[in-house]
């Protein structure tokens, strides 16, 4: 593969690698800290989209490699989004079926995005009130239909498959230590299933122990799609609270006003999800001075845009004739 | 001192459910809040009931007549002396409804499966199936209504006057009025606060972090010492739509053993929106 030349036998080729890792843009207009530069790492660029690329391409790898799926034996998963998106087109350009399971809270875009790209789509309502044992419904459904139908279904499971954060520990972790000679002080990311944190930062802490790691998670009862506030993440398994070093809670608002600040100040065409880690690492940045940061940006505005005009005010003003 | 609940056969454990599989006059009726679970996949054997279509009237705002029950019950291949075991998702809430809808109708025999849907498809022993069974119709005679299972709105006027324990079962910010109902939910009131002289006791706290019923001692210690639940009064208890406060209903009644709890089916919903009713908030 040539990676500077940039043709390439099929998709799966351009998937990020340490030879080929996705882009870290550096924060000019909007950081303050001339101390601190900080780099984002666009994970947009990957082929389908977001960060979840790697997560969905090593789960998938590792089921064909063990004989679980086939034409007739395809895949159901739980998912906010990015994780469903990247696994349908993987899947049906290899020749498997794909079903996802997403919560009604995802955004109108992504349900679209997951039909488009072949995923047969359930889609089931938003918990009602806290329950104690439930877990979580949509990873809850999926379980019922790979256990009810296990000829037809496997599933990777996000939440809970080891392969998750080994994606991160073979790619984004290798990725950023080369990026960054090795000077990277401080890693900003957020939280959903826990695979970038748990993978990148045990990579990079065998590197080296001082680097700090600093998550965000959105305030109880947020709308930020493939995040997980601390009371919702029992359900991630792959969660290692000593691979992290501070775990910031932000009121999730400001994840789409971050996003719109990126959009409109560093020609950055950022997700929520990104806002949020923004907005937590502009934080961190005045209380620890000197540095240099990474941000994993997980995905981009574009499947957000009705969530936008749902949390800007004034974004529907003028859109119609 | 170990106690035992007050009437422990009407719970049964998944294994229990496991080992009867297929046993002839032991029936199995999953009903679910969410009415696509059931078709995705079931404990071989079940037949799915709707709560929102098949047990409450379509036209009148009320349960299902006597008829419609046997119907729906004797269409199911359910017959009187059978043994009806309800089990559904989010904890049991609508199945619980279930078990009070059959208690209602004279069903002699009816039990829960304690920790629901989950419970079963969390253990890796126990098996899920997408095929309905058909079951072969029989001529169901129910009894009833036994009234005495429900609380309809003079009652509830009575016990706000005190005397009585009155029990709400939703979310804190539902009692205190800051909301009228979960988010999202489209059965709402014309206001918001609870009924006065209710207790606020979520229906959760009813239940163990693995989704199954807390032990009888933890209970007793939790609605009767704490809350302070009075064994000796009447009881009723009561939520939006009447679906979690079946569930707290069971546990009073048939946990605890207070022989005349009721559950108040129109709940909030009804409570809410009467003229002139008093209400607390707060
Ligand atoms: C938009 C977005 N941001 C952040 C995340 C969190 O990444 P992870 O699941 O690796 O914790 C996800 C994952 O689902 C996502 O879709």
């Amino acid at each position: 593969m040539d990676h500077t030349k940039r043709v390439y036998n099929d998709i799966f080729e351009m998937l990020p690698t340490e030879e080929n890792p996705s882009p870290m843009v550096r924060i000019n207009r909007l950081n303050p800290n001339p101390d601190f530069p900080l780099f984002a790492k666009l994970e947009w660029m990957n082929p389908f989209g977001s960060v979840k690329d790697r997560a969905a391409w090593t789960m998938l790898r590792d089921l064909e490699k063990r004989g679980e799926i086939n034409e007739k034996r395809g895949i159901v998963e739980p998912t906010s989004g990015n994780t469903g998106i990247s696994l349908a087109a993987m899947a049906r350009a290899r020749g498997y079926h794909m079903r996802a399971v997403v919560p009604n809270k995802v955004p109108l875009e992504k349900k679209l995005l997951l039909k488009i790209a072949g995923a047969d789509l359930d889609v089931i309502s938003d918990e009602l009130c806290p329950a104690p044992g439930l877990g979580d419904g949509s990873i809850n459904l999926a379980k019922t239909h790979a256990k009810a139908q296990a000829h037809r279904y496997a599933m990777p499971n996000q939440y809970e498959n080891e392969h998750n954060v080994q994606a991160h520990l073979q790619t984004t972790g290798p990725e950023i230590w080369r990026q960054t000679d090795g000077r990277i002080t401080h890693l900003f990311v957020s939280l959903g299933t826990c695979g970038t944190v748990s993978g990148t930062s045990k990579f990079l802490k065998s590197k080296n122990p001082e680097i700090k790691v600093i998550a965000v998670q959105p305030t109880e009862g947020h709308d930020v799609p493939g995040l997980r506030n601390v009371s919702q993440l029992g359900v991630s398994k792959l969660f290692d609270s000593s691979l992290v070093d501070d775990i910031l809670e932000i009121e999730f608002r400001l994840a789409y006003a971050r996003a719109l600040d990126l959009c409109q100040n560093e020609g950055l065409l950022a997700g929520p999800s990104s806002g949020l880690i923004f907005e937590g690492t502009r934080e961190i940045i005045m209380r620890d001075k000197k540095g240099l940061g990474v941000m994993i940006f997980p995905d981009n505005i574009f499947k957000y845009t009705s969530n936008m005009a749902k949390h800007i005010a004034g974004l529907m003003s003028g859109t119609q004739a | 001192m170990m106690t035992s609940y007050a009437h422990p056969e009407v719970l049964v454990s998944t294994d229990w459910v496991k080992e009867n599989l297929g046993t002839p006059n032991i029936k199995l009726v999953e009903i679910d809040v969410d009415t696509k679970a059931y078709e995705a996949g079931h404990i071989p054997g079940a037949v799915g009931f709707n709560w929102q279509t098949q047990l409450q009237d379509q036209v009148r705002r009320d349960i299902i007549s006597k008829e419609a029950f046997e119907k729906l019950v004797g269409d199911a291949g359910i017959s009187p002396s059978d043994t009806v075991i309800v089990y559904g998702d989010n904890n049991n809430w609508f199945a619980a409804y279930g078990f009070w809808l059959f208690k209602i109708y004279g069903h002699k025999d009816v039990r829960l499966m304690n920790g629901g849907r989950v419970k079963w498809l969390n253990e890796s022993d126990k098996q899920l199936v997408t095929d309905v069974p058909q079951p072969t119709p029989v001529q169901y005679k129910a009894t009833g209504p036994h009234l005495e299972f429900r609380a309809m709105v003079p009652l509830v006027f009575e016990a706000s006057k005190g005397g009585w324990n009155l029990v709400d079962v939703r979310s804190p910010d539902e009692f205190t009025g800051k909301v009228i109902a979960p988010p999202g939910m489209s059965e709402t009131a014309q206001r918001g606060g609870h009924i006065p002289n209710a207790k606020s006791i979520p229906w959760s706290t009813a239940v163990a972090p693995d989704g199954t019923f807390k032990s009888a001692n933890e209970l007793r210690s939790i609605y009767i010492d704490q809350k302070g639940v009075d064994p000796n009064k009447q009881t009723i208890a009561y939520c939006r739509i009447g679906e979690r406060s079946s569930h707290t209903w069971f546990v009073l009644k048939y946990l605890l053993g207070l022989e005349n709890a009721r559950n108040y089916d129109g709940s909030w919903t009804e409570y809410g929106n009467l003229v002139a009713a008093p209400i607390e908030k707060a």
